[in-house]
């Protein structure tokens, strides 16, 4: 019995726990996407995008069938075999090729397929002039746009243009007491050769210093894109700390500062800003020959970013991401814009290796009293939520929690400011919150980092990419209704590997019988797909010490 | 009438056994034969038995009738076809005496040699099939071909016609000038007999030829291997030989070339034959041409066709489940519409195509029916309840078999008729009478290749061409090539070559089909795997029991080799509704699941079931109750339901204005889950109803038993019925004339007579079609105007109208 099995839908379910589940999965991981990865059965999906992918790293069609029916327990369709084929047969078609006389032309040898691409009305107004019968001319603007409307009408262009060199800026990895591993090097290294694409790593995995590394490899001046100002001061410590740069060399560009250095660190806040209706720091994509541009966090990036990228296509872009789910379903344009995923590991595969700390995630049941229930009841609708993610059912299960967790480092994490503010109150911690001053947030969180602070409650501005080591233990008290990345970027806080080795502990306080526990099935989506599986506890017992 | 003799039917005589003296006919050598031979014609030619043929007269009619000679022949191989036309071409009876071809003649006109094991000798076997065939007879030690031949195929191995068939269309002068001419010693009969016997000497042919010149011999070289025509003008002219002033004229003054037409010229075939120094073919096509193609192993092939195999049962089992609760339309015209059938294709995970072709034979199966409503709808049978009971590989026979005997060709599908209106699916114009004959000669003739050669595509057809030369044509050519797809789609066939598992299918023995189907299938399990993201999968097909429980209380994410369900609130909900409580799911996902059961599924499921029934509604007044007076606070407090005009009655109670269906569905859509309740308090508990049609007339065959039962039952009736035609009887005299009812009178008591002595009598009988039949029967009644009686010829006892009874005798010993 073999560990692959092949669904009609194109999704390959691989048995984890089979002897060559791990042969299997690095036979298919080039052309088919990991969706979940739960604990026994994890499931793959063959898209046309990632068989292009696959194409385009150098795969061909026979490789794909071979692995197929090679590690298939059961037979496997012959229409889905021809398909694989058939879809395969479609990339490389038509070439984007920069011509030293003619600029950037679009030219294909089977003269159908640039006849029907020519004349398709959603490529209409990105092709230029036809240029003879196996070449149109393309404006190098609408290179992203193009290739992205290609992949829709299912004939992605080989893109063989190439990338501006960008200005050139030594950066060195200055590897002194610590050393890039090995996935971090393959992941870097894995982009470098594709010259664009994602990196999918999970939290606390060290995402920034395959960025670092991706500098180096690339060796010019970078422009990095980040959620927030904290995360811009991380980043630039990061970057002090692992590589030849030095202070003068990197620049902060954010709402207080406007530097522009060879290595340049903006948030997009800044960049999505508009005034009087304009993009305002759009220059700054042009501001330098930038080399490379990174998305960190590249899950979030907002709207008018994606459309400036798309503009952005002659330069190398390096997206971060730990959780690639977008509520609003544009992961696509995240691959086409930026680049395909060059690098993903399970969150599981990462903590048996260490890399990340194990978690223990504890769902704890709160029952309203009898007057909050009547009053959850006849709350106005918009209402609901709120009202029972802050109930005061909460605050006692929350005390007994981080009591419990005495001695340890404890974040207190939720979205509602009131709720916070009364929690801060009565576990006696500061609360940082969005008008809380950036002095004052990475005071505190420099505080905690260094144990000064042993509990410190957060809103959502630390969901992300605010790196807090010693963090062991996240109560997670309301979220932003059933948002399944927040959940795991707050899961994240707590996954950097403990000195002592000891498993985070990742709490979520849900008052029962709500829509507080139906987002919180959703939100938990994510995590339970990776292979987390949420413990449920009664707030009862626990409070009654029985757990 | 007193017997039922065909006057003029070739080869029939008069209801008596051959006489010593008399030469043979077709007749009397068929009646010679064993019953085990005829059992073999009647297998061979099974249209020869329906109906069953009176005697043996008429069965010999009947197998050298022109439609019936035409059909056998489609079904000849090349070399068989080459033999025939050797006996034709040799055997034909306007020949020179002696009539027919010796088995040693055609030897030598083939130019076969016999092998020095008899066994091996290609030239016997082809004539031992055409002589089981019929389609040829011996007539002391030659062999005849039968008398519809000579017209069917004309120019036998592209030879003219004979000499006497030629002269015989001359005007008689020209024919007395030839005679005159070649032997005017002769002392034959007429001119024409004087020419036939003087050119059937190759000797005297050979003399002629030689004193015609080169040029005369370039004419007839162009014409010796056929076609034997030429033209010329004025092909009717009259010439000597000695004032033969061209070629032409010099061949045609010797009989070498006979005028046919008013411009054409036929070589005579005795001619022909001395030209071609005896031969018949200069390319004998002894064997059939070698496969090209891959080697495939027998591993793969079974692999890839038993996965199609299964497949295909578990795509026409989603899409029948599908039916069963969203039928599909009947067009107007009988069949389905595009847009159902792209659903149809959507539902089963495949293109149109192929759900076209599933669609047919699940039909085909009597699987599908329409219900007979204006505006009716495809359903799925009752016997599909049956055949979705029975294993996998039985499931798969019933639909392999349904296609392999099925006219109907999904192909044509969505092309265009003569008159522009598209095919529908299940549609009229989708009917092929020739499909079935194509599907067997292709999946045949993939099993004559070695195991697990995939041969070509285009070695295929040469393959076929040489195996039934005659059935060529481009809708022939059309079926084979959607045969050949379509075997591939249902598992028949696995990577181009025949799976194991067909072989002992083509020879309609399904048994040994599905016992070596059944290990290459997968077996179904009993268990899952559960999972922490509320996914359940099934690592295979499952027991239908529990996929049906998990469908229940699981929505089916994918399907495939293996099957993914997702839990959730309403799925475990649906579960609820039809009765199951928390502990029976629980205990049977524990009962079913290799791994743990996941806390959160637990959670997933005794929470719905604590929420599930909590709010009941009644429709009596329509009222809403609940234990939990804030539930109720909830809902009155709820601005949302003003419009339900919801009155409190009691801290548990609250009734509404609204009848009960429109308040359960406004108090779901609001996000409530009230159960609807009886009148006597307990829940209504709904699950959806599936849906049945009646049993589909499938148009299959009508006749039970196999083939080979079914000839054998026809001897008997021909050999019963020859004795009947043939048996000495004593006729008992009925008055022509007498009173009325005096005929039928006699007849009574003639067979009461032989009822009481328990005698066989022979009778002659006006069937209800009004045709005159001669029986031989045992009476055992005579009443109320009816004889009842066993009748021999049928072997089976048969009630007979009196009245209808137009002769009866009594049986003597019959002639030896």
């Amino acid at each position: 019995m073999s560990c692959l099995i092949v669904q009609s839908d194109k999704t390959l379910l691989l048995e984890v726990d089979h002897a060559s589940a791990e042969e299997c999965r690095r036979a298919i991981a080039p052309f088919a996407e990991l969706e979940r990865a739960p604990e026994h059965v994890h499931t793959y999906r063959i898209t046309p995008l990632a068989l292009w992918n696959a194409r385009a790293a150098g795969h061909d069609a026979e490789q794909v069938v071979d692995a197929l029916i090679r590690f298939s327990r059961f037979p496997v369709p012959n229409a889905l075999l021809v398909d694989i084929a058939e879809t395969m047969d479609r990339y490389g078609r038509l070439r984007l090729v920069g011509d030293p006389v003619r600029g950037l032309v679009l030219e294909s040898t089977d003269r159908a397929v640039l006849e029907e691409v020519v004349r398709a009305r959603k490529l209409k107004g990105m092709l230029g002039e036809r240029l003879d019968e196996s070449s149109v001319a393309v404006h190098p603007s609408e290179r992203g746009n193009l290739k992205q409307a290609l992949l829709k009408v299912g004939w992605p262009a080989e893109d063989l243009a190439g990338y501006v060199d960008g200005e050139a800026h030594r950066i060195e990895l200055d590897q002194d007491g610590w050393e890039l591993r090995g996935y971090q090097k393959e992941a870097a290294e894995g982009f470098h050769a594709g010259g664009s694409g994602v990196v999918v790593l999970p939290c606390g995995a060290g995402k920034t210093v395959v960025g670092a590394a991706a500098m180096a490899l690339t060796g010019t001046t970078t422009l990095i894109l980040v959620t927030n100002t904290v995360s811009v001061h991380q980043w630039r410590a990061e970057l002090l700390r692992r590589t030849s740069l030095t202070e003068d060399e990197i620049g902060e560009y954010s709402g207080a500062r406007k530097e522009i250095r060879p290595v340049t660190i903006a948030t997009y806040q800044v960049m999505a800003a508009r005034r009087k209706g304009v993009y305002a720091h759009l220059e700054l994509f042009d501001a330098r020959d930038w080399g490379l541009v990174v998305y960190d966090e590249v899950h979030l990036l907002p709207a008018p970013i994606f459309r400036m990228t798309a503009g952005l296509q002659a330069r190398r872009r390096l997206g971060l991401t730990a959780t690639l789910v977008r509520e609003d379903g544009r992961e696509g344009d995240v691959f086409s814009l930026i680049g395909p995923k060059r690098y993903d590991a399970p969150w599981k595969d990462m903590e048996n290796q260490g890399w990340i700390a194990p978690a223990d995630c504890v769902e704890v049941r709160v029952d309203l009293s009898e007057s909050e229930r009547l009053a959850y009841a006849t709350a106005e609708p918009e209402d609901r939520y709120r009202f029972c993610a802050s109930s005061d059912s909460k605050t006692a299960v929350v005390r007994e929690i981080v009591r419990r967790h005495e001695g340890e480092q404890t974040l207190v994490i939720g979205s509602y400011i009131d709720q916070l503010d009364e929690l801060g109150a009565s576990l006696d911690a500061p609360v940082i919150k969005g008008e809380t001053r950036n002095k004052e947030r990475e005071r505190l969180f420099d505080a905690f980092r260094a144990g000064e602070l042993r509990t410190l409650v957060v809103s959502k501005v630390a969901n992300f990419s605010i790196d807090l080591p010693e963090a062991g233990v996240a109560v997670q008290v309301s979220g932003s209704f059933g948002s399944r990345q927040e959940e795991a970027q707050r899961l994240g806080r707590v996954l950097r590997p403990k000195g002592d080795g000891r498993a985070a502990r990742f709490y979520a306080v849900v008052a029962r019988d709500t829509l507080d526990q139906e987002y919180a099935a959703h939100r938990q989506r994510f995590l339970a797909e990776q292979g987390y599986a949420y413990r449920i506890t009664d707030a009862g017992d626990l409070l009654a010490g029985e757990i | 009438m007193n017997d039922n003799a065909h006057p003029g039917r070739p080869g029939t005589r008069s209801g008596s056994a051959v006489s010593p003296g008399r030469p043979p006919t077709l007749t009397s050598w068929l009646r010679g034969r064993s019953d085990d031979e005829l059992t073999a014609l009647l297998t061979a030619r099974p249209e020869l038995a329906r109906p069953v043929p009176a005697d043996v007269g008429a069965l010999a009619a009947r197998a050298a009738g022109r439609n019936a000679v035409l059909r056998v022949l489609e079904r000849l191989d090349r070399f068989t076809l080459q033999v025939l036309e050797s006996v034709i071409a040799l055997g034909d009876d306007r020949l020179s005496e002696p009539v027919g071809a010796t088995p040693a003649d055609l030897a030598e006109a083939l130019g076969v040699k016999p092998p020095p094991a008899p066994a091996d000798d290609p030239l016997a076997r082809a004539l031992d099939t055409l002589l089981g065939l019929a389609l040829v007879w011996p007539d002391r030690g030659r062999l005849r071909p039968v008398q519809v031949l000579r017209d069917l195929i004309p120019h036998p191995a592209r030879l003219g016609p004979p000499l006497r068939a030629l002269l015989a269309a001359l005007p008689h002068a020209a024919v007395v000038r030839l005679a005159d001419s070649l032997a005017p010693d002769s002392t034959a009969a007429t001119p024409v007999e004087t020419v036939a016997t003087a050119l059937s000497d190759p000797a005297r042919v050979c003399g002629l030829l030689e004193q015609v010149d080169t040029r005369a011999h370039r004419l007839l070289d162009g014409l010796a291997w056929g076609p034997p025509n030429g033209t010329v003008a004025n092909a009717r002219r009259e010439v000597a030989p000695d004032t033969a002033a061209s070629p032409v004229d010099a061949l045609i003054a010797r009989a070498l070339l006979l005028p046919t037409g008013d411009d054409t010229l036929t070589l005579p075939r005795e001619v022909g034959l001395v030209l071609r120094g005896g031969t018949l073919f200069r390319d004998l096509a002894l064997d059939p041409p070698p496969f090209q193609g891959t080697e495939r192993t027998a591993a793969s092939v079974s692999r890839a066709s038993a996965g199609q195999a299964f497949t295909v049962l578990r795509a026409v089992g989603e899409l029948l489940e599908h039916w069963s609760q969203e039928p599909a339309a009947v067009l107007r015209n009988g069949g389905m519409g595009v847009r159902d059938l792209r659903r149809a294709a959507q539902v089963m995970d495949t293109d149109e195509p192929t759900a076209a072709l599933l669609v047919e034979t699940a039909r085909a199966a009597g699987l599908i029916g329409a219900d007979d409503r204006v505006g009716g709808e495809w359903l799925p049978t009752r016997e599909y309840d049956l055949w979705r009971e029975s294993p996998p590989e039985r499931r798969w026979l019933r639909l392999a078999s349904a296609w392999l005997e099925s006219d109907r060709v999904a192909a044509l599908t969505s092309t265009r008729d003569s008159g522009g209106r598209v095919r529908n699916v299940l549609g009229p114009g989708l009917t092929r009478p020739g499909a079935p004959q194509a599907r067997l000669d292709v999946l045949g003739e993939l099993g004559s290749a070695p195991p697990g050669l995939a041969p070509t595509a285009e070695s295929l057809e040469a393959r076929l061409a040489w195996r039934h030369p005659r059935r060529g044509s481009a809708v022939y050519t059309e079926l084979v090539g959607a045969a050949e797809e379509e075997a591939a789609v249902l598992g028949l066939t696995g990577l181009g070559a025949l799976a194991e598992h067909t072989r002992p299918l083509l020879d309609g023995d399904e048994d040994g089909a599905a016992h070596l189907l059944a290990p290459a299938l997968p077996e179904p399990l009993d268990h899952v795997l559960l999972q922490g993201d509320m996914t359940a999968v099934a690592p295979g097909p499952l027991v239908s029991e529990l996929a049906r429980e998990l469908a229940l209380v699981a929505d089916v994410e994918s399907t495939g080799g293996a099957t993914v369900y997702r839990f959730t609130e309403g799925s475990v909900r649906r579960a609820l509704d039809a009765g199951r409580g928390a502990v029976d799911l629980t205990a049977l996902l524990e009962r079913h699941s290799r791994t743990p059961v996941p806390q959160a599924l637990r959670y997933l499921v005794s929470d719905t079931a604590r929420r599930h029934g909590r709010l009941r509604a009644g429709s009596a007044s329509s009222y809403l109750r609940c234990d939990e007076p804030t539930v109720l606070e909830e809902l009155v407090g709820d601005r949302r339901t003003a419009e339900l005009g919801l009155v409190r009655l009691a801290p548990t109670v609250v009734a509404s204005r609204l009848n009960r269906a429109a308040l359960v569905e406004r108090l779901r859509s609001l996000g409530y889950h009230p159960v609807a309740e009886s009148g006597d308090g307990s829940m209504r508990l709904t699950r959806p109803e599936v849906r049945r049609a009646a049993p589909a007339d499938t148009g299959g065959p009508a006749e039970s038993g196999t083939r080979g039962e079914l000839a054998r039952a026809a001897v008997r009736a021909v050999r019963a019925g020859d004795e009947a035609a043939t048996a000495t009887r004593r006729p008992v005299p009925l008055p022509e004339d007498g009173a009325p009812g005096s005929r039928a009178q006699a007849a009574m008591e003639a067979l009461s007579h032989a009822a009481e002595e328990g005698r066989r009598v022979w009778i002659g009988y006006t069937d209800t079609d009004g045709r005159q039949v001669s029986r031989i029967v045992e009476p055992s009644s005579v009443d109320g105007g009816f004889l009842t009686a066993y009748d021999t010829t049928r072997g089976a006892v048969h009630r007979f109208a009196v009245h209808r009874v137009t002769a009866v005798a009594e049986l003597g010993p019959t002639a030896d």
